[in-house]
C-alpha cells in the first residue's frame, strides 16, 4: 500500500512541476527587462527591473492601464452580479410555477446554451450597430448579463429545496417577493456564490466578445487591453506584455485562492 | 387546476422569468433568427442581395472551412483522451494520497488563468528569443531549435489545453468517485481485488456517464477553439483558416464577409448542437422531477 502511494506521488510531483513551470517562469519574468529575457534563463533577473515593469505597465499610454482595469471590474462585476440574479429568478419561476409553455420555454433555453458564441456575437455585431452600441460599455455590460447556462444550474439549485421550506412559510402567509428573498435565496447562498464567481471569472477572460465589439483602447478589459501593447514602432514589448498578464491574471488567482470552496466545477447536475 | 389560476401563475412566473428572457431575446434569440436570416444573403460592403441557400452550400464545398477542422479533429482525437486518461489518474491520486489538498490547488490553479493569457505565458516559453529550454538545448550541443513553428504548433496547442483543463476535469472525475459508494470497492476487495483491479472494472466503468458528458463538452470546446492558437498567431504566422473560429471571424472581420461568416457560423452551431444532444437530452430531465 505504502509504495503504491509513493508512485502516485512521484507522478504526481511531475505533473505538479508542469502544472507549476509557467506561474514560476512568469514570477521570475517579471524582474527582467526585454534584454535579460532574451537570455532564457530560468533564474530571476539581475539586477531586479520589477519596479521598471509595473512603473512602465501603469506608464504605458497615459495610464491605459488603470482604464483596463477599472473596465475589466466593472464588466465581470455588474455582469456577474445582474446575470446571477436573473439567473436566480428564473430558476424560482421553474421550480415553483406551472405554467405555460414551461417545458419547452427549458428545452429552449438549454438547446441555445449550446450555440457557440461565434454563431451569435457576428449577428450581435450587426444589431448593436444598428442600434448604435458598437464600441461602448453596454456592448459588453447587455451581452454579460445573460447567463443561459447560469439558468439550467439554477434550476438544479432551486430543485435541491424541499417543498416543505416553502410551504411553510406560505401557510405564513409569505408573498412570492418574500419567499424569493427571505425564504428561497438564504437556501441556495452556496449555489448562488458559486455561480456568481464563475460567472466572474467567465466575464473577466471573456476575449472574444471585446475583440469583437471595442475598438477604443480605453474601454477595453484587461485580456484584450494586454494583447495590444506594442511600442511607438508596432513591435511586441515583451517585459510590458508579460507584467501586463500577470495583472490580469493576479485578481482571479486572489479570488480562488479566497474562494477555493466555492469554485466546483459544476457538470455535476448534467449527470444525474 | 382552473384555466384562471393556470393564468394567475403563468403570469407570475413570467414576471419572475421577465429579466432573463428580456436579455436572453435581445442577445441571443434575436441575434441566432436575425443572423438565419442574414445567412440568406450574399454581401459585399453595404451592398446585399437573396442567394437563397448559396452561402451554405459555398460553406460545405469551401475546403478552407473543412481543413479548419483538423485542429478541433486532433484535439478530439489526441488531447482529449490523453487528458482524461491523465484525470483519471490525477482523480485516483486525490482519493489515495493523504493531504491531497496541495496537488488538488496545483493542478485546479490553471483554470484560474484565462485562455490569452496562458496562449501568451506558453507561446513566449516556446518562443525563439526567450524560450529557457533553448539555452540548456545548447548545453547538450542542440543548437537552432525552433520549437514554435506551424507544423509544431499543434503540440504546443495541445500543451496549452491540457494545462488549462485538466486539473478542472480531474476534479469532476474526483467528485463523482466520492459519489460512488464505498461499500463496492469494499465487496471487491473482500473477493480478493487488487486496487488496480477495483479501479478498472468498477470505478471507471460507474464513471462512464461522466466521461461521456465530458468527452462532449469537450469536443464542444475543441470545435470553437479560438483564443489560445489566436494568441500563437502573434508569434507564428497562422493560415486564416487555421481553426474553424478563427477562419469565422477572419471572414468577418478581415474579409469583410460578414453573411458567409455567419453562415459559417450556424453551421458549427448546428454540428456542436447534434454534438450536445446526449447532453441536451440528459438535462432536459432535470425538469421532470417536479412536474
Amino acid at each position: 500500500m505504502k509504495e503504491h502511494n509513493l508512485k502516485f506521488h512521484i507522478i504526481g510531483i511531475i505533473l505538479a512541476v508542469f502544472f507549476l513551470l509557467p506561474f514560476y517562469w512568469i514570477v521570475i519574468s517579471l524582474t527582467k527587462d526585454n534584454g535579460q529575457l532574451y537570455q532564457g534563463t530560468f533564474f530571476f533577473g539581475i539586477p531586479s527591473h520589477f519596479i521598471d515593469n509595473l512603473v512602465g505597465v501603469f506608464a504605458y499610454k497615459n495610464g491605459v492601464f488603470v482604464n483596463w482595469i477599472g473596465n475589466s471590474f466593472l464588466y465581470a462585476g455588474v455582469g456577474s452580479i445582474v446575470g446571477t440574479f436573473f439567473a436566480a429568478l428564473a430558476g424560482f419561476a421553474f421550480r415553483r410555477y406551472q405554467f405555460v409553455g414551461k417545458k419547452i420555454l427549458f428545452i429552449i433555453i438549454l438547446g441555445f446554451s449550446m450555440v457557440p458564441g461565434f454563431a451569435t456575437t457576428l449577428p450581435l455585431f450587426i444589431v448593436f450597430k444598428n442600434l448604435d452600441l458598437l464600441n461602448t460599455y453596454w456592448s459588453i455590460i447587455i451581452p454579460s448579463v445573460v447567463n443561459i447556462f447560469g439558468v439550467y444550474l439554477m434550476v438544479i439549485y432551486w430543485n435541491q429545496i424541499p417543498e416543505e421550506i416553502f410551504d411553510a412559510a406560505r401557510i405564513d402567509g409569505a408573498g412570492d417577493i418574500f419567499l424569493f428573498f427571505r425564504v428561497g435565496l438564504p437556501n441556495i447562498l452556496p449555489g448562488f456564490t458559486t455561480l456568481l464567481l464563475l460567472s466572474f471569472v467567465g466575464i473577466w477572460n471573456n476575449y472574444f466578445l471585446p475583440l469583437v465589439m471595442l475598438s477604443s483602447s480605453e474601454k477595453m478589459p484587461l485580456v484584450l487591453g494586454v494583447t495590444t501593447i506594442t511600442s511607438l514602432q508596432g513591435f511586441p514589448v515583451y517585459n510590458l506584455t508579460i507584467m501586463g498578464a500577470f495583472l490580469t491574471a493576479l485578481p482571479l488567482l486572489i479570488l480562488f485562492l479566497a474562494f477555493q470552496r466555492f469554485l466546483v466545477p459544476q457538470l455535476t447536475g448534467a449527470i444525474k | 387546476m382552473n384555466i384562471k389560476r393556470k393564468f394567475f401563475l403563468s403570469a407570475k412566473a413570467y414576471l419572475f422569468l421577465a429579466p432573463f428572457l428580456v436579455f436572453f431575446i435581445l442577445v441571443v434569440a434575436y441575434p441566432v433568427v436575425f443572423g438565419g436570416y442574414l445567412s440568406f444573403f450574399g454581401q459585399r460592403g453595404a451592398r446585399m442581395w437573396y442567394v437563397g441557400g448559396g452561402n451554405y452550400l459555398s460553406v460545405l464545398m469551401d475546403p478552407n472551412f473543412w481543413s479548419g477542422f483538423d485542429i478541433p479533429l486532433f484535439l478530439l482525437l489526441v488531447q482529449v483522451p490523453l487528458m482524461l486518461f491523465i484525470s483519471i489518474f490525477i482523480a485516483l491520486l486525490y482519493e489515495r494520497v493523504k493531504h491531497s489538498q496541495v496537488y488538488r490547488l496545483i493542478f485546479y490553479l490553471p483554470y484560474a488563468i484565462p485562455g490569452i493569457i496562458a496562449g501568451i505565458l506558453w507561446s513566449y516559453i516556446f518562443s525563439k528569443s526567450m524560450s529557457p529550454f533553448i539555452p540548456i538545448l545548447s548545453l547538450f550541443g542542440i543548437h537552432n531549435v525552433n520549437f514554435l513553428n506551424l507544423s509544431t504548433l499543434i503540440w504546443i496547442l495541445l500543451i496549452i489545453i491540457l494545462w488549462e483543463w485538466t486539473g478542472y476535469t480531474a476534479l469532476i472525475i474526483y467528485s463523482t468517485l466520492l459519489s460512488i459508494p464505498r461499500e463496492y470497492a469494499e465487496a471487491a476487495k473482500i473477493d480478493g481485488a487488487n486496487n488496480t483491479q477495483i479501479a478498472f472494472y468498477i470505478k471507471i466503468p460507474l464513471l462512464m456517464n461522466t466521461l461521456l458528458i465530458l468527452f462532449i463538452f469537450n469536443a464542444i470546446g475543441a470545435l470553437q477553439v479560438f483564443n489560445e492558437p489566436w494568441m500563437l498567431g502573434a508569434l507564428v504566422t497562422l493560415p486564416p483558416n487555421y481553426t474553424p473560429a478563427m477562419y469565422i471571424y477572419n471572414e468577418a472581420f478581415y474579409y469583410g464577409d460578414f453573411t458567409y461568416a455567419i453562415a459559417m457560423g450556424l453551421i458549427l452551431a448546428g454540428v456542436i448542437f447534434a454534438i450536445s444532444f446526449f447532453f441536451l437530452r440528459t438535462a432536459s430531465k432535470q425538469m421532470q422531477i417536479h412536474e
